[in-house]
C-alpha cells in the first residue's frame, strides 16, 4: 500500500512546487502541527516564508505529516516513522519541503532517503507564521532531492522580517558554492560511538579534502542539554493549548480546571506528556540551578568552542547514526547546530548512507562547496 | 522519578493520565533524570547562561498601528465564544 505523506494536498505540478510541514501557516488554511490539540484549527495569517516562495512562483503542493509539533521525542516508534516532508520529496511530489527540525529526525532520514537537509543559521530565515516549539532553536529548514534547488529555494526565503524579532538586520542572502580550499574537522570522540557503516560513510567522504583529527568537546552531555532547554521552552510554548482560546476541546467537565486538565490529557501524546513534565521538573525551584540554569551555562561553553573549532575548519564532518539505537542518545549528534545555531548540511551518500557537515554561522556557501564537489 | 512525584507534576501541567501513561513518564523521566547527573562534571564556574545564540540588539519598530488580526477571525477558532469573547464555565459560584 502506498504509504500518504500529506495531511492537504493540492493539484499541483510537482517540478515547481514545495510542500510544509503542517506547523508552517497558510492563511486560511487548517494547520494542525502534527496534534489532535490543533485538529481544526484554521491559520489566521500566512507565515513569511511561504509568502515568499509564492511571490517567487511557485506553488504549494500540500502540508505533510510530522511528529507533534516536532518536538524532541523519546518514544522509539515516533522516531521510527518516516517523516512526511522526507517522504513527499522522495517520492517527487513536490520540489522541497520546509520543516523545523530540532530533534534531528529529519536530518537523519533526508540523507538515509537519498535526500539532503539544509539547516540554515538560526536567525536568517523568519519564523513568523511557525508554531513554536523550542523557541531559542526552532528553525525552517528544506529538504531537498538536488542542493541547488535546495540553496536557490534559501536564498528566496532567507532575510530580515520585521514580523520576526529574532531575523538579522541583513536583508537577503546570496548563495553560491564557495570553490575550494576547505579543511574538514573528524571529532575522533564521536567516531569512536559510531559504526562502521558510519566511520566509512565520513572516510570515504572526506578522502579527497584537508582533513584533521579533531574533539567536539562536552559531546557526552549535548543530549541531556538539549533535552533539558527543549522540555523548558515545550513547556512553556503549550501552555496556550487549554481548550479555550482556540483547537480541541473535550467534551465532557465539570469545570474550568476540569476542561484545561481533560483537554490537555485527551489532546496531548505521550511524547508532549512527558516533555511537560520534564519541563515542570527542570524549572521547579528544587532543580533550576542544577539542570537548567546548568544547561544555559554549558550551552555557552559549546558556543565558545564552535567559534574555536571553526576558526580552524571550514566544516566538522559528524555521522548520522551512533551504535547505541537509542534516540536519546542519538540526538546528541544534531544537538551541535542546533544548539549554536549553526548551518548545517546532511548529505546523502548512497549505500554509504549520509553524513552532516556543519559550518560556522552564516558560512553555508562553503557547505554548499563541499556539496558542489569543491575541494 | 516516583509515580507520586509525576502526579504532583500532573497537577501543575493540568495532565491527569491513565497509570499506564504514568507508569512510562515515571520510567522514562527517571532514565533522563539518570543521565542529567553527567552534568556536574562539567566546570561552569564564571560562565554566564547563554539565553540566545544571537548577538542581536532587538530594535522596536516605529509605533506605528497596523492591521492585525480581527476579533472575528480570532474568536472563529475558539471552541465556545459569546458576546465577543471566549467563553468558559462558570468559575465563581
Amino acid at each position: 500500500m502506498k504509504k500518504e505523506f500529506f495531511i492537504t494536498r493540492y493539484d499541483v505540478k510537482a517540478e515547481n512546487s514545495f510542500a510544509l510541514d503542517d506547523n508552517i501557516m497558510v492563511k486560511d488554511g487548517l494547520t494542525t502541527g502534527g496534534s489532535k490539540m490543533l485538529h481544526n484549527f484554521v491559520s489566521p495569517l500566512q507565515a513569511t516564508v511561504v509568502e515568499k516562495l509564492l511571490d517567487a512562483g511557485m506553488e504549494l503542493a500540500g502540508k505533510t505529516k510530522l511528529d507533534e509539533f516536532t518536538a524532541p521525542g523519546i518514544a522509539a516508534e515516533t522516531c521510527d516513522i518516516l517523516s512526511g516532508a522526507v517522504g513527499a520529496v522522495s517520492e517527487g511530489a513536490c520540489k522541497i519541503a520546509l520543516c523545523n527540525d530540532v530533534s534531528g529526525k529529519i536530518r537523519r532520514q533526508a540523507p538515509e532517503n537519498g535526500l539532503y537537509y539544509i539547516h540554515p543559521t538560526y536567525g536568517t530565515v523568519s519564523r513568523f507564521g511557525l508554531i513554536p516549539t523550542v523557541s531559542s532553536m526552532d528553525q525552517i529548514g528544506i529538504v531537498c532531492k538536488n542542493i541547488d534547488d535546495g540553496f536557490n529555494a534559501l536564498g528566496i526565503i532567507t532575510g530580515h522580517d520585521e514580523k520576526d524579532v529574532t531575523t538579522f538586520p541583513q536583508k537577503s542572502y546570496a548563495y553560491t558554492p564557495k570553490e575550494g580550499g576547505f579543511k574538514i574537522g573528524i571529532p575522533s570522540n564521536v567516531m569512536e560511538l559510531t559504526d562502521e557503516k558510519g566511520r566509512k560513510a565520513i572516510y570515504n567522504f572526506t578522502g579527497k579534502y584537508d582533513t584533521e583529527e579533531t574533539e567536539l568537546k562536552y559531546f557526552e552531555v549535548f543530549a541531556q542539554v538539549m533535552y533539558i532547554l527543549s522540555s523548558a521552552e515545550i513547556g512553556n510554548n503549550t501552555s496556550r493549548y487549554d481548550g479555550v482560546k482556540f483547537g480541541y476541546r473535550t467534551e465532557n467537565y465539570t469545570g474550568l480546571n476540569d476542561l484545561y486538565t481533560k483537554t490537555r490529557t485527551e489532546g496531548f501524546g505521550l511524547d508532549m506528556k512527558l516533555l511537560s513534565i520534564m519541563g515542570a521538573h527542570v524549572l521547579s525551584r528544587q532543580n533550576y540551578e542544577a539542570y537548567y540554569l546548568k544547561s544555559m551555562k554549558i550551552r555557552r561553553l559549546i558556543k565558545e568552542h564552535a567559534i574555536d573549532l571553526f576558526s580552524r575548519y571550514d566544516a566538522i564532518a559528524l555521522p548520522l547514526k551512533l551504535n547505541d539505537p537509542d534516540p536519546y542518545k542519538n540526538s546528541a549528534l544534531y544537538a551541535f547546530a542546533t544548539l549554536c545555531g549553526l548551518p548545517s548540511v546532511s548529505v546523502p551518500l548512497g549505500s554509504d548512507g549520509g553524513i552532516q557537515l556543519i559550518s560556522q554561522v552564516k558560512n553555508e556557501n562553503s557547505l554548499f562547496g563541499i556539496c558542489k564537489g569543491g575541494r | 522519578m516516583d509515580l507520586q512525584t509525576v502526579l504532583e507534576y500532573e497537577a501543575m501541567v493540568k495532565l491527569d493520565l491513565p497509570e499506564s501513561e504514568r507508569i512510562w513518564i515515571a520510567e522514562k523521566a527517571s532514565m533522563l533524570e539518570d543521565s542529567f547527573s553527567e552534568l556536574s562534571k562539567v566546570d561552569t564556574e564564571g560562565i554566564e547562561p547563554l539565553i540566545s545564540v544571537l548577538d542581536l540588539n532587538y530594535t522596536l519598530r516605529e509605533d506605528i498601528p497596523i492591521k492585525s488580526i480581527s476579533r472575528e477571525e480570532i474568536l472563529s477558532n475558539s471552541p465556545e465564544q459569546c458576546d465577543g469573547y471566549f467563553q468558559v464555565p462558570k468559575t465563581i459560584e
